[in-house]
């Protein structure tokens, strides 16, 4: 029974520990862990109570052996995918996979609530009276039919029926709350002229709105003829609060519709100065109704939006591309032409060999970074925070000492990356492994490594001092910061090894373009250990030698996308790109 | 009579929208007379045949009777012409009401104000939830209220008018114990291990977050004053006129001068020796194995719901004081929720470790859902005999004291 027990206690070990578990290609793994988790939800119980039956701790048995055998196939199937970079759009999901499966669909189960068979088709108002009274519950009859309504998108004239009906009961008066969830209705059916009958209504019958009423209504209208109302909508719903993106998007899809682009600029224009970003979708469609005019000023204005794609490090998804790529071929005369492409390593466009902007920060940008770095991150307005002002002199005055390394290593954080091992020896491995290369190192730790005990080894710790500098911070003491400034300090040719994403600092830097600056920065530094090392030679992750953002070279433009089926999160980057280029200059007239 | 009302419907149909755009001052019930008599026969003759296709409901009618009613509505709310936010603000409350959203019923100038000053949708949306749930409760308890004093008056009716009868005491009980437990205060003002509370973090809580703070002090040192031996309390770095001290004043009133605690405006390394404090601080490195009766312990009243990690440490580490954190991960299963007690919570577990020095016992205090039972100490075998090489005190962990609950591996 023990046995079992301590094989149940290790199942959430096991998803912790491995997170470096490659999507193999058993399919079979995630309803795999599936059942792994329902029965793990369900023994918690039991087992507090009492001690377990001999079938299940067989069945569990079982599992875990068989969780075990998936490890290892996943283990030997990982040298074959390897990922192109650490920051590439989807390498983290892949990291991640198997930790993140079973809470997803675990929790994901809908609450119950009551749920009334809906009519397909209109009642009239016996029928109606009958369905209420066969419906036994607490909610509001109306409400909840009408929300449901809603939500599996009835027929716009079951709805109404129903609204009749409650206007028969109640003197011709339907409430506010049924009148917006059948503009709802309406407005995801498409139906533009009960949205205008409604519009009226509401016009009549309240002075001013709420914000969801206004949202619907603007997007009712703004394909409608009357989209001009839309606009005046937008005023309205200003006076209270800032519109959203979305609001702005549905007017400006209007005006574009209706071919006025003077208005359609203006909105845009006010949606930056909201510092709102505008939703991909908005840019698009300036993109897609470019197509079909001619005009310089429209271009530009079509340049600026690649510009601001590019200081604000968006990326367009890939029907977006399509249509940026659709725009430049159309420009007459210009002959543009456009290819989805991939870029090598070396930093070079497989579509037209040109080389990709570099990812090294300008003198400028790095000088900047420093003092942030050192401002924010480190100091951060209270230095006992994360260090001490004794330590921080003490390793200011010993990185002024030393000459520039080539690389510093978060020595806690290469030690603990493999459980089995013992920690001092995988750090004397990467440390000599290095060391060989005649790489001047740098090895950060904190002064609990230097107590000799059975993960640390003294004569091991010895060599490794003998081998690179070494820093060792109060065991108190954070030792990331330290890290990033001994990096930057050193010079653009210095390198950092860390597995750590660096996000919580990150975070610490005041605004969005700090922030930008440290991740190219990142990218371009960090070195992640590829698993697997202590059986072979040394790997790290591929470094990023090109900055992966909108970029041009006047007659070239190159824009990294994001693929629809690809999921990429926030720290990581896109790797495919549109390449476009003009074929021949501009024919001389 | 059927018969006749199937005749007539086609035009009573026909009837209406025209009557409507002819006659725009007919009256709002002539129209709805007209539109209901309209309906109510459609729909019987609906009922007779049940394959006939919907086109034959009314259904655009209820909209007749919607607009029709322009001017009643109108003109009533049309004459406040005013482009204020502040009322623009208002009618959106108003609007969010019927969409049964969570927002207060009245709203005050001033919470309008404060609603208006908010900066983002999420934080108007909170506040006025706030506002909200306030309202609820506060309605709650009047119903309640109300409810309790009928009660009371079918009591007194009932109860039967007592004869004389012989008692030992009058009944002056709360006084009585008001005057004990005054005397218990100012023997531990005199004689009593100090407690202090460091109120030096007005700055990092917003001003919620420093009423909560105020409330947790309130519940402490009434905590205090019940107990069997109390602690003397200490406030220190409370700057007199700072928002501390204000709101502090406000909810005690005039007893804030008689209360048995001593409020400074010096820091506590000034007032006691700085080798006998003890920061008590959730991020401390070092676990508070016994409670020591000759120490000064500092808890920082700072409630934090910003996760600004580290502040409390890093005061201490800057005036270089010894802290200690709670052993919670010795003896409970941890659940869920930070390891940050609440300023009540931690003065009940300490004192509870003065009186009696079992951490089972203190550690009772800690919220039942961040925990699902007391550890076995078996549990840990090389951690135990780590600490017990360390500190050599075996007696500190009483064993048979398991919880029926324990977690058993």
């Amino acid at each position: 029974m023990t046995f079992c027990l301590s094989g149940f206690r290790s199942f959430p070990k096991l998803w912790k520990t491995s997170p470096y578990l490659e999507l193999g290609p058993v399919t079979s793994s995630v309803p795999f862990f599936l059942t792994v988790y329902c029965v793990t939800r369900n023994q918690q119980r039991w087992f507090s109570v009492k001690p377990t039956s001999p079938p299940d701790s067989k069945a569990m048995n079982l599992l875990v052996a068989k969780a075990r055998t998936l490890k290892k196939r996943n283990d030997s199937n990982k040298q074959i995918s390897s990922d192109p970079h650490y920051f590439a759009a989807g390498a983290a999901k892949k990291r991640s996979h198997v930790t993140k499966n079973p809470q997803d669909s675990g929790h994901a189960l809908p609450p119950v609530r009551s749920t009334i068979q809906l009519p397909t088709r209109p009642l009239n108002s016996k029928e109606w009276d009958k369905l209420k009274e066969d419906f036994e519950g607490k909610a509001n009859f109306e409400d909840l039919v009408i929300s449901q309504m809603a939500q599996s998108c009835s027929c716009v004239d079951v709805a109404k029926s129903l609204l009749a009906w409650v206007a028969g009961k109640n003197n011709g008066i339907v409430g506010y709350n049924l009148l917006v969830k059948y503009l709802y209705l309406c407005v995801s059916h498409g139906q533009t002229s009960e949205v205008i009958d409604v519009y009226e209504i509401m016009k009549a019958r309240y002075k001013s709105l709420e914000s969801g009423a206004y949202t619907l209504l603007i997007r009712g209208l703004s394909h409608s003829d009357r989209w001009r109302e839309a606009l005046l909508l937008l005023e309205d719903m200003k006076k209270v609060m800032t519109p959203s993106r979305k609001n702005y998007d549905d007017c400006i899809q209007g005006a574009l519709l209706h071919q006025d682009v003077t208005v359609a600029w203006s909105l845009y224009q006010e949606l930056v100065g909201h510092s709102l970003i505008p939703l991909l979708d908005t840019l698009k469609a300036f993109f897609d109704f470019g197509k079909d005019i001619a005009d310089d000023h429209y271009s530009s204005n079509l340049l600026d939006i690649l510009l601001y794609l590019r200081t604000n490090q968006l990326y367009p998804g890939e029907s977006f591309a399509h249509s940026i790529k659709a725009w430049f071929e159309s420009i007459p005369g210009r002959q543009w032409k456009g290819q989805f492409t991939t870029i090598q390593k070396s930093g070079q466009c497989s579509g037209c060999g040109r080389t990709i902007e570099s990812i090294h920060l300008s003198p400028e940008e790095y000088e900047f970074l420093k003092e942030k770095i050192m401002r924010n991150v480190i100091d951060g307005g209270d230095q006992y925070k994360k260090t001490t002002p004794q330590e921080l002199k003490r390793f200011e005055s010993f990185v002024n000492s030393r000459p520039p390394f080539d690389i510093v290593i978060d020595g806690l954080n290469v030690a603990k990356m493999f459980p089995k091992g013992r920690e001092s020896q995988i750090l004397l491995a990467v440390v000599s492994q290095l060391a060989q290369q005649n790489l001047r190192l740098l090895v950060l730790g904190r002064k609990h490594m230097l107590r000799p005990s059975s993960q640390w080894r003294k004569d091991e710790m010895e060599q490794v001092q003998k081998q690179a500098h070494c820093f060792f911070a109060d065991n108190i003491s954070q030792d990331d910061p330290f890290l990033l400034y001994a990096t930057l300090n050193s010079g653009n040719h210095c390198k950092f090894i860390t597995k750590d994403l660096l996000r919580d600092h990150k975070a610490c830097l005041p605004d969005a373009r700090t922030q930008r600056l440290f991740f190219k920065w990142q990218q371009g530094h960090q070195l992640a250990i590829v698993k697997g090392f202590l059986r072979s030679k040394l790997t790290f992750q591929h470094i990023l030698s090109y900055d992966t953002v909108v970029q041009t070279t006047g007659d070239s433009w190159h824009i990294p996308y994001d693929e629809d089926l690809v999921q990429r999160y926030s720290y990581e980057v896109p790797t495919k790109w549109l390449c476009l280029q003009r074929t021949q200059a501009p024919a001389p007239c | 009579m059927n018969v006749t009302v199937c005749f007539l419907r086609p035009f009573a149909r026909l009837l209406v929208p025209f009557l409507f755009h002819r006659k725009r001052r007919v009256s709002h019930s002539t129209i709805l007379q007209r539109y209901m008599s309209s309906k109510v026969p459609s729909l019987s003759c609906h009922n007779k045949d049940s394959t006939s296709p919907p086109e034959q409901l009314e259904l655009d009618g209820w909209k007749t009777t919607m607009k029709s009613s322009i001017h009643e509505d109108a003109v009533s709310v049309v004459s406040d012409k005013d482009e204020d936010s502040l009322a623009a603000t208002r009618e959106l409350i108003e609007m969010w009401r019927l969409l049964s959203k969570d927002v207060p019923e009245h709203i005050t100038e001033e919470e309008l104000k404060t609603l208006v000053e908010c900066t983002s949708k999420s934080a108007k949306r909170k506040y006025l939830k706030y506002l909200y749930l306030k309202e609820k409760a506060k309605e709650a308890k009047q119903i309640k209220k109300a409810m309790k004093a009928e009660a009371r008056k079918a009591r007194l009716v009932e109860m039967p008018a007592g004869g004389q009868q012989d008692f030992m005491f009058l009944r002056l009980w709360e006084l009585r114990k008001n005057s004990a437990l005054g005397w218990k205060g100012v023997q531990a003002m005199q004689f009593g291990q100090p407690l202090v509370f460091d109120m030096a973090y007005d700055n990092y809580m917003k001003p919620s977050e420093l009423q909560n703070t105020v409330s947790q002090l309130l519940e402490s040192e009434g905590w205090n004053r019940k107990s069997v031996d109390p602690f003397h309390i200490y406030f220190c770095n409370l700057k007199i006129d700072s928002a501390y001290h204000r709101a502090l004043v406000k909810r005690y009133g005039e007893k804030w001068d008689k209360l048995l605690i001593t409020a400074t405006e010096k820091s506590p390394i000034d007032v006691f020796p700085k080798d006998k404090i003890i920061y008590l601080t959730a991020d401390s490195p070092n676990v508070m194995t016994t409670f020591k009766h000759d120490k000064m312990y500092v808890i920082g009243s700072f409630v934090d719901k910003n996760m600004q990690t580290g502040t409390s440490l890093a005061k201490a580490k800057r005036l270089n004081l010894a802290t200690e954190r709670l052993p919670l991960d010795k003896y409970l299963q941890w659940d869920i929720g930070n390891k940050n007690l609440t300023l009540d919570q931690m003065i009940r577990i300490l004192l509870c470790m003065k009186n009696t020095g079992s951490w089972e016992e203190a550690l009772k205090f800690v919220p039942k859902r961040k925990h699902s039972g007391y550890l076995e100490i078996s549990q840990h075998p090389q951690d135990i005999l780590r600490k017990l090489k360390k500190t050599k005190t075996l007696s500190s962990f009483p064993k048979g004291s398991l919880n029926a609950r324990t977690w058993k591996k």
